[in-house]
């Protein structure tokens, strides 16, 4: 849909033209046209580190908390996702921001340094005790 | 329990002022001075044992239901957090049911601008309107009887990091109103509305060169040194320097004067912001007409903490040294309760209410913190430990104090929380939040976590405490019938003897209390008190796994405060109580 708006920044390290969510239930079965994305940047703890530093230089952790835990905004790091967790899903809500307040972060930050705070955020473990809070 | 002696003359002095109570509750502080008194006295501390909960109501919303209803007549106006839905309850009827709804519309963006949830501090009475502010930067202006709009002023600049939960305030005709913002770098101002159409009639910053701050010279007696604004700063740095004003303001009528507290200079490290930082974490006294700034008074210079001075200040008149002095007495989020001479701003008590480690003391002659420089924060000096009040504060802004004339005593919420400071430079990116501080939190000496607490503001010092486990967060209303009430983060009501801080009664309301209770009188002449349960504003973000709406957001529980969250979740209800 953007490349017919006359962007053309697609695929390699530029935008892509849309995602696909593969969690979302498609009306009458069918998927509308979209790509999948993959995070072009290898799982190594060395872009995961480069992330995290932007996660802080860019003021994420001032919504989402150190080790985006959780503060004002939801926390990342449990595993679960208010807008998709993919590659893709994760690229779009920095890039484009999402409604209730995530900014959008596509005008000042690279696409390559985007895709190193999804790296970031994707090597953080979940918690084995998510689901259920006991207190003694 | 010592009543004390200065209480007698401190009445007399209060009715000179004040006209007979009426029953209703038409501003955010009861009345100009902010005492959040009644002179309601059918609920006594012999009888309070009696009360029961009479009505309740949903709001709909879940988040931190901070600030209180108003009652102007035989209606309750309750502002929701957002969406900042206006609700107008019929008392005349059985059930109170609604006589409207407002629901404005409201930019959702609004949500990831403000600092500490979503909250809204309550709703003003004036010329027949309900006025307050949206949370995106909008102060709205609605027929108090058919809740029909009839302005819509943006006073606030979110692409700035400025959004806007603090309650008006009405002085004469004029609305005066204040961003929050101080964890987003914005350049902190207040401005006066015209009641009758919403236009901006003048524009205040609270740093910068003096015509942008109105310190206008031969006007009033404004003592700073020319552009101190600008000079206690480094370079430009007063531009994104913060001091917000999002907590409550007073108005003296026969002195003209409103008073109002800023928020802390930003970012939180101090090293990119060197200076004293004026007039961040201060009072500041202004005339309503023209905004001119006549006096200021700064409680922490080139704040190391996140000390905001948003709280209240109290206006009253009281006998320090010997003599009737017209005072504001405020108690700061540095743990200090402060008694100013409000003519002048002249300090004349600055005493200790809560547990501090970062200043050794006041000097009452220069009004300068005697700070602990081991505990001075800043990238340089890596994490600093073990400072007290945390940046919570001694006593949260958000939780307003009370004074009664009859007992002569101050009553507030206080925090007994401690804190590690580890700043970082940081980037200002607008609309992103600038601050720069790791700090987590633990209980500060003795292990509870908070207090409620007397206060004798003549003399400096407590006179009674009641221990909570939890940070109390709540404002408080005291009344004629020597009752105080508050509430817990642990989701009690309660109620104590305004006079010894025995405890009389209390209810579990349902989720967390971080609103201000009021106390008015009902179409049936009876004394009632109302009060919000919802946890949220600062606890949103500190209480751990408190919220359940949202099945994307799960986080373990508040490291410091583990409990919590076995007590509360989030909630958003309205009680009214009566015998």
């Amino acid at each position: 849909m953007l490349a017919a708006c006359g962007r053309s920044d697609s695929g390699g390290s530029g935008v892509p033209p849309s995602i696909r969510y593969p969690d979302h239930v498609a009306a009458g079965g069918n998927q509308p046209p979209a790509g999948d994305i993959k995070n072009p940047l290898a799982s190594d703890s060395a872009n995961a580190s480069d992330g995290s530093k932007i996660f802080s230089a860019m003021n994420c952790d001032g919504c989402h908390g150190g080790g985006a835990l959780g503060w004002v905004g939801p926390s990342l790091v449990d595993g679960r996702w208010r807008y998709g967790g993919t590659d893709g899903a994760l690229f779009q809500s920095i890039y484009y921001g999402r409604p209730r307040g995530m900014p959008a972060y596509g005008g000042i930050l690279s696409p390559g340094a985007i895709w190193k705070i999804v790296s970031y955020i994707r090597a953080q473990p979940v918690p084995v005790t998510v689901p259920t809070e006991s207190f003694k | 329990m010592r009543v004390a002696p200065f209480a007698a003359v401190a009445l007399i002095v209060l009715q000179g002022t004040s006209p007979r109570d009426d029953g209703q509750w038409t501003m955010p502080g009861r009345d100009y001075a902010a005492t959040r008194y009644s002179g309601l006295s059918q609920i006594t501390s012999r009888n309070a044992a009696r009360i029961r909960p009479l009505w309740s109501f949903s709001t709909g919303v879940l988040g931190g239901h901070e600030g209180q209803p108003l009652v102007v007549g035989s209606t309750m106006y309750v502002v929701t957090p957002f969406p900042d839905v206006l609700y107008a309850f019929d008392l005349t009827r059985e059930g109170y049911p609604l006589k409207w709804k407002y629901r404005p519309e409201v930019n959702p963006t609004a949500l990831g601008i403000a600092c500490c949830d979503a909250i809204n501090r309550g709703a003003v009475y004036g010329d027949g309107k309900i006025v307050y502010n949206l949370l995106d930067g909008h102060t709205v202006a609605v027929d108090a009887v058919s809740g029909r709009e009839l302005w819509k002023t943006q006073i606030a600049d979110m692409s700035q990091g400025e959004t806007t939960p603090m309650a008006p305030f009405v002085a004469g005709h004029r609305v005066i109103v204040g961003p929050s913002g101080g964890e987003f770098g914005i350049y902190g101002w207040v401005k006066a509305l015209d009641l009758t159409t919403g236009k901006i009639l003048w524009t205040a910053h609270n740093m910068g060169p003096d015509s942008l701050m109105l310190a206008r010279p031969g006007r009033g007696h404004y003592s700073g040194d020319a552009n101190i604004g600008v000079s206690t700063w480094q370079g430009d740095s007063w531009r994104r320097g913060g001091a917000p004003v999002w907590g409550w303001i007073s108005y003296d009528p026969q002195l003209d004067l409103i008073y109002f507290g800023t928020g802390n200079p930003g970012p939180y490290n101090t090293e990119q912001r060197p200076g004293e930082n004026k007039w961040t974490n201060s009072v500041l006294a202004r005339r309503p007409g023209d905004g001119s700034l006549v006096w200021a008074y700064q409680f922490t210079p080139h704040d190391s903490w996140d000390y905001d001075s948003n709280a209240e200040m109290i206006l009253t008149d009281l006998v320090v040294g010997g003599r009737m002095r017209r005072v504001l007495v405020h108690f700061d989020k540095n743990g200090f309760a402060y008694t100013l001479d409000r003519v002048t701003g002249e300090l004349l008590v600055a005493e200790p209410f809560a547990n501090v480690t970062w200043a050794k003391g006041i000097n009452k002659r220069t009004g300068v913190p005697i700070v602990d420089t081991t505990k001075t924060t800043g990238v340089s000096r890596g994490n600093v430990q073990d400072i007290c009040p945390s940046l919570e504060g001694g006593k949260s802004p958000a939780s307003p104090a009370a004074y009664s004339p009859r007992t002569g005593l101050f009553y507030t919420a206080t925090n007994n929380l401690c804190m590690n400071f580890e700043a970082a430079s940081v980037t200002r990116i607008p609309g992103t939040p600038y601050i720069g501080a790791t700090t987590p939190y633990f209980a500060g000496p003795g292990g509870y976590m908070g207090a409620f607490i007397a206060w004798d503001a003549a003399r400096g010092r407590r006179v009674w405490k009641i221990e909570e486990k939890f940070p109390v967060w709540s404002g408080s209303v005291v009344t004629a019938g020597d009752v105080v009430f508050y509430g817990t983060l642990d989701g009690w009501f309660k109620a104590a003897d305004a006079k010894s801080g025995r405890q009389l009664w209390k209810f579990k309301v349902g989720s967390g209390v971080v609103g201000a209770p009021i106390s008015f009188r009902g179409p049936d002449g009876k004394q009632y008190i109302a009060i919000y349960a919802g946890i949220g504003g600062d606890w949103l973000l500190l209480s751990g796994d408190v919220r359940s709406d949202d099945p994307a957001d799960v986080r373990p529980p508040a490291d410091f405060a583990p409990e919590l969250a076995r007590h509360t979740s989030q909630g958003g209800i309205v009680w009214i109580f009566g015998l």
